[in-house]
């Protein structure tokens, strides 16, 4: 028997280490948590599903309304922004291979570098852009709605900062896939007549259909975790219509006050659940349908 | 060949275990000191610091400004690792932390150091330090809602006279209603929660009773109504705009923001400002609700008598020398540095100016306070901008604040 040997492993190995402690084993002591009654301080308390029932079926309860309006934002946020997320990166990307586009390293870079600044450091630039009596809004557009305190504009400048964030990302995985197509496929296509539109349609969206269920499945779980943006842009007004999941759930673990870090964490696993459950269903239609 | 790459890895883990472990351990001689001062006023703590480390003590302090400093707190209390040897905390964390047992009485300090006492602080703030006879903490600060007004303003429509009494009454302030010019406002919106707690006092209110939040009252609803007077007519920046600005630019009367604000404002070119008391629904009392910066000692075994004296020490320094921390706007909590007549050229010596003024810098220390502050805060601009019916909000608020006490209580028996 050949000798087993231990190079593997340590290929292996700091990725196991990282994972299993920053990933692992917080995420099984944030379910152990959401079962308990805790303030991080003193030892938590099993309450068992007290939390779920709190959450989900107490109606008189703050934590149910606190829980279904940040859900409902949050799912709001999401239909928003995942289409325009996909949709224009992949127009740039598609526009970008055009041979008449020139400096297409420059343009690529010019739309990357948003999504490397942080959202704080952006939020304060986009709020002046906004701002009723220092920005553009008011007196380039002659609005006088102040923006971040009034609907639906509230929800178009957080979209607006997404989009301007975070169509980046995805355009450099969809240019990648794309120069990965064969040109023999548009040549022959163009020889045979096909339009523009009809060679996008039946070469280049088959062509990288992994990528795209990729990116679809990426950016609505990350739309679900959002937090940056409305937190700085309409700290969750008007009236707690902007207010996202995952404000509610740092509240009330790490707001003023004693932590109630268990409910917290009931409902970050049950947005958790959310997202795997819209995960997983979004990757088996797509699939389905591309094979 | 393999077996000296495997060397390098195995040293590279071992560097980053030893990095890792390394956070948080401190030198034996060394006063580990957290603040979560993370805004201007942390660089005057580190002048403070070092002013006292260039005194040759035998424990120097380290100063770790610490941004999210409560959950790190309650991290390191867990784990029992790295728990700083002195922090700084709010007032309204007082209660909370000596009910979950995690701070250590001062006792010892106040014993090795017979002038760290009651009687050469602010009552208030030494007070808010002291539950059931137990001093907890030592006081640095306190810092308050303050008023500042716009000198050129208050000239312009003539009504210098509403500072006569050190009381401007929301009365005053609606006289001003129709007399305005077009983009200019008495009032902003800054700080608004705070303007209304100091309502509930001024109005002789409180928001517990026998223990018990009283949110949904009588007096949480005038104190409502009487500001929202100000917004109906009017006088008060729109919703939504950025009122704090709108002073800085001249053309708001009065900015109700913090005692801090002042060195901002001051940077403001052209803007001619003075501060007085928050606005009343009263006119016979006025209140600041105020939150103070305390010197705390968290639960800590590796801590020894030695360290202590020292932490003793320091305070001791800080006690006589915090001008200093005058510079960042704040009121210095201790009585020498007030009483001398250079704290008088800082603007807050306003607040420290007569006894009665002392008194109104107001300091809640019910222990569900941050409760009742996050509700207020919460809702208050919709009430107040009549976005809300006020009877069902007021409803809303008393239940949020008695869910959130419901679920700690449970989580400490």
């Amino acid at each position: 028997m050949k000798k087993k040997s231990l190079t593997p492993y340590f290929f292996v190995g700091p990725h196991l280490i990282l994972f299993a402690v920053f990933i692992f084993l917080p995420t099984i002591y944030g379910i152990y948590a959401s079962f308990t009654q805790w303030n991080l301080i003193n030892d938590p308390v099993w309450v068992g599903l007290a939390n779920y029932k709190t959450i989900l079926f107490d109606t008189e309860s703050t934590f149910y309304t606190q829980f279904f309006n940040g859900i409902k934002n949050t799912l709001i946020f999401v239909v928003l922004s995942v289409p325009i997320l996909i949709v224009i990166p992949l127009l740039i990307a598609v526009a970008l291979e055009h041979k008449k586009v020139k400096m297409k390293g420059l343009m690529q870079s010019i739309l990357y570098i948003p999504g490397l600044i942080s959202i704080s450091a952006a939020a304060l630039i986009w709020s002046l852009i906004f701002n009723k009596q220092l920005g553009i809004t008011n007196n380039l557009f002659g609005s006088e709605t102040v923006w971040a305190a009034n609907q639906p504009y509230a929800w178009l400048i957080i979209i607006v900062i997404t989009v301007w964030g975070g169509v980046g990302g995805n355009m450099i995985i969809y240019r990648a896939s794309i120069s990965g197509v064969s040109k023999d496929l548009y040549e022959s296509a163009e020889m045979d007549g096909a339009g523009p539109i009809r060679r996008f349609s039946s070469i280049t969206l088959p062509s990288i259909r992994f990528p795209l269920i990729y990116t679809f499945v990426m950016t609505t779980a990350g739309a679900f975790n959002v937090f940056g943006q409305p937190l700085m842009m309409t700290d969750g007004g008007p009236r707690q219509s902007t207010t996202v999941l995952m404000m509610y759930i740092r509240q009330l673990a790490f707001g003023h006050g004693e932590s109630i870090a268990g409910m917290a964490s009931a409902m970050a696993v049950l947005l958790g659940l959310v997202i795997l459950v819209i995960s997983a269903f979004q990757y088996y239609v797509m699939n389905r349908n591309a094979s | 060949m393999l077996k000296k790459k495997m060397g390098v890895s195995l040293i590279l883990v071992l560097l980053a275990v030893s990095v890792l472990s390394g956070c948080g351990s401190g030198d034996k001689n060394t006063i580990t000191f957290w603040t979560p001062l993370t805004g201007d006023d942390g660089a005057y703590m580190d002048q403070l610091v070092k002013d006292y480390n260039a005194t040759n003590p035998e424990y120097k302090v380290k100063h770790v400004i610490t941004s999210d400093m409560y959950t790190k707190i309650s991290t390191v209390l867990n784990s029992g690792k790295g728990v700083p040897d002195l922090a700084i905390i709010h007032a309204d964390r007082v209660p909370g932390f000596v009910k979950q047992g995690v701070l250590e009485p001062m006792t010892g300090v106040m014993q090795a150091q017979p002038e760290l006492k009651e009687e050469n602080y602010l009552p208030q703030a030494w007070n808010t330090g002291n539950i059931d006879g137990t001093q907890y903490t030592v006081p640095l600060d306190i810092h308050s809602n303050a008023m500042y007004y716009n000198k050129d303003l208050l000239k312009k429509y003539n009504v210098e006279s509403f500072l006569d009494d050190d009381v401007v009454t929301i009365e005053e302030m609606l006289s001003l209603q129709g007399k305005l010019d077009e983009g200019d406002y008495v009032v902003n919106d800054a700080l608004l929660g705070w303007v209304v707690l100091a309502q509930i006092q001024n109005l002789g209110g409180d928001i517990q009773q026998d223990g018990k939040p009283a949110v949904n009252t009588e007096v949480m609803k005038q104190a409502f109504q009487e500001i929202k007077k100000i917004a109906d007519a009017g006088l008060m920046t729109p919703f939504g705009e950025d009122g704090y600005l709108m002073f800085q630019s001249g053309n708001v009367l009065f900015s109700t923001d913090g005692t801090w604000s002042s060195t901002a404002h001051a940077a403001v070119e052209n803007l001619n400002f003075g501060v007085t008391n928050i606005y009343s629904a009263n006119a016979d009392k006025f209140t600041n609700r105020a939150s103070s910066h305390l010197f705390a000692m968290l639960n800590n075994d590796k801590r020894t008598d030695e360290k202590e004296a020292g932490i003793g020490q320091f305070l001791e320094f800080i006690r006589q020398n915090s001008m200093e921390w005058a510079k960042a706007g704040q009121i210095v909590a201790s009585k020498q540095v007030i009483e001398n007549p250079e704290y008088n050229k800082y603007i807050q010596s306003f607040f420290t100016a007569s006894d009665k003024q002392i008194e109104s810098l107001y300091i809640y220390t019910y222990e569900y306070y941050p409760y009742v502050a996050e509700a207020v805060d919460t809702y208050a601009a919709d009430i107040v901008r009549g976005n809300v019916d006020i009877d069902e909000t007021l409803q809303t608020m008393q239940k949020f604040v008695e869910d959130k006490i419901a679920e700690g209580s449970k989580a400490a028996e």
